[in-house]
């Protein structure tokens, strides 16, 4: 075996063996990946809840708005960002944020702590990326952005928007 | 000499030049490239460090260091350097060091995304793939560093060949395994009639996904149909190493695979343009290149 087949031969134990563990374990590791995805399809008796981020603008109006036109790098993971932080996952981490823990302290417990705790950060971050794209004069900017959660009870392929709550937080 | 069994199925199915490898060199940096280009760093850096969640390696990493990245200067800054690096990369510019940076930054980058959301898989294949090119000779041809050398490189066609068939076999494994887990995981109930639209349905009901398709909303009326087409996917990505084997019938499972993905699109917003972009490795680019016979040896002995 000459240096180059045994330098092709470790490149590909060293991409193909955490790949095969992940496999075997089902498991994503970053950056060791395993393609599970849609592994559990969907189950129709599964209710599901969804967001749905809208702006109230000065003239009054209420709007719809996507976050991938304010922050397109996360593309198609923002569904999941929004999913973690309603669920305040961040704070579950065996090591959160410094921030976080404060928080932890002063609420007395993660299990103290109310749905969603840093949506609010999260809102504003969102509405002031979408005011500062417009005029200071324009009626079109917001005075409030607020993410809407609603939820499809499932069982059937109808009542699809139950209301189930909201966080607002004015810019 | 490598073993006789890879060398046939080396000389078989992938070009054993150069060129061919230089090709995907700039394929997959050119990807990335476009991706990092059209992403908007500022306000990605905008976000609340208090919603990241670091995710698998990532979580080596100091707090202390994502409070210094994660403002809109620390995240243009890293802009930055990944334009630089991916743009040497593509056109091979200093090579062997170039597509290491390139790999270890969009590693960084993508972990760092995933540390938002959830793991998704359209980037990663392409980030192995950069993990490939990074210590292979993609840039011996179609690059800079080539322009910039006096002397030719002569390395035997396998050094070229292979890592083409290492990236290849990795789209393969990426669909094949998807397969094994999905009847793993839910053995035959994923074929049941409500499975698609469901899940379909789910993906179209808020507005955080990238694009608003409503089609979903339709695969109810349709649904004593839809076990024969979830089937058909099953069997197509089982199939997919066909496509590394034997070249003859590629283009009938990559056409499938267009089909699937744009039909991940319309029903489910959900969306691969990266894994779409690496189809293109599965071209025999010898084909398009002038300086074929300047190529080392098309077989391996």
């Amino acid at each position: 075996m000459t240096r180059l087949h045994l330098k092709y031969a470790i490149l590909t134990a060293a991409i193909f063996l955490p790949l095969i563990w992940a496999f075997v374990e089902i498991r994503n590791l970053y950056p060791v990946a395993t393609w599970n995805v849609m592994m559990a399809g969907g189950l129709l008796e599964r209710g599901r809840s969804y967001w749905i981020l809208r702006g109230e603008t000065v003239s009054g109006e209420t709007i719809d708005i996507r976050p991938m036109s304010l922050t397109n790098a996360m593309y198609a993971r923002t569904w999941t960002m929004v999913n973690a932080t309603v669920d305040n996952q961040s704070f579950k981490l065996p090591h959160p944020h410094p921030a976080n823990a404060e928080l932890l302290r002063q609420a007395g417990g993660l299990e103290h702590l109310p749905p969603g705790a840093r949506v609010p950060d999260l809102l504003r971050a969102w509405g002031d990326l979408y005011n500062e794209r417009l005029p200071a004069s324009s009626p079109q900017r917001l005075k409030a952005i607020r993410l809407d959660m609603y939820r499809w009870e499932g069982g059937s392929f109808a009542n699809y928007d139950k209301f189930i709550e909201s966080w607002r937080q004015n810019l | 000499m490598a073993p006789k069994f890879i060398k046939e199925i080396v000389n078989r199915v992938v070009p054993a030049s150069a060129f061919a490898l230089s090709v995907a060199r700039v394929v997959v940096h050119a990807t990335f490239l476009i991706s990092v280009l059209i992403a908007s760093f500022s306000a990605l850096g905008r976000l609340p460090i208090t919603i990241l969640r670091p995710t698998g390696a990532m979580r080596l990493l100091p707090w202390s260091f994502y409070d210094q990245l994660l403002t809109p200067a620390g995240m243009m800054i890293l802009k930055l350097a990944m334009v630089v690096s991916l743009v040497a990369g593509m056109i091979g510019f200093l090579t062997p060091i170039s597509t290491k940076t390139s790999f270890l930054l969009v590693l960084f980058y993508q972990g760092l995304l995933r540390s938002f959301g959830h793991f998704n898989h359209d980037e990663m294949l392409a980030v192995f793939c950069l993990a490939v090119l990074a210590f292979t000779p993609c840039g011996d041809e179609f690059s800079l560093d080539k322009r910039l050398r006096k002397n030719r490189r002569d390395r035997p066609a396998f050094a070229y060949a292979y890592p083409i068939l290492l990236m290849q076999l990795l789209m393969a494994w990426t669909y094949f395994s998807s397969a094994l887990i999905k009847l793993r995981v839910s053995g035959l109930t994923y074929l049941t009639q409500n499975n698609l639209p469901a899940l379909a349905i789910y993906h179209s009901l808020d507005n955080l996904h990238d694009t608003s398709f409503r089609i979903a909303f339709w695969l109810p009326q349709i649904k004593e149909y839809l076990p024969f087409f979830v089937g058909l996917v099953l069997l197509w990505e089982f199939l997919f190493p066909v496509a590394v084997f034997f070249p003859r019938l590629r283009w009938l499972i990559l056409g499938g695979g267009v089909i699937f993905h744009l039909s991940t699109l319309f029903l489910m917003n959900i969306f691969f343009p990266h894994q779409l972009a690496l189809y293109l490795l599965f071209i025999d680019w010898d084909r398009f290149s002038s300086s074929r016979s300047e190529a080392p040896t098309d077989t391996i002995p």
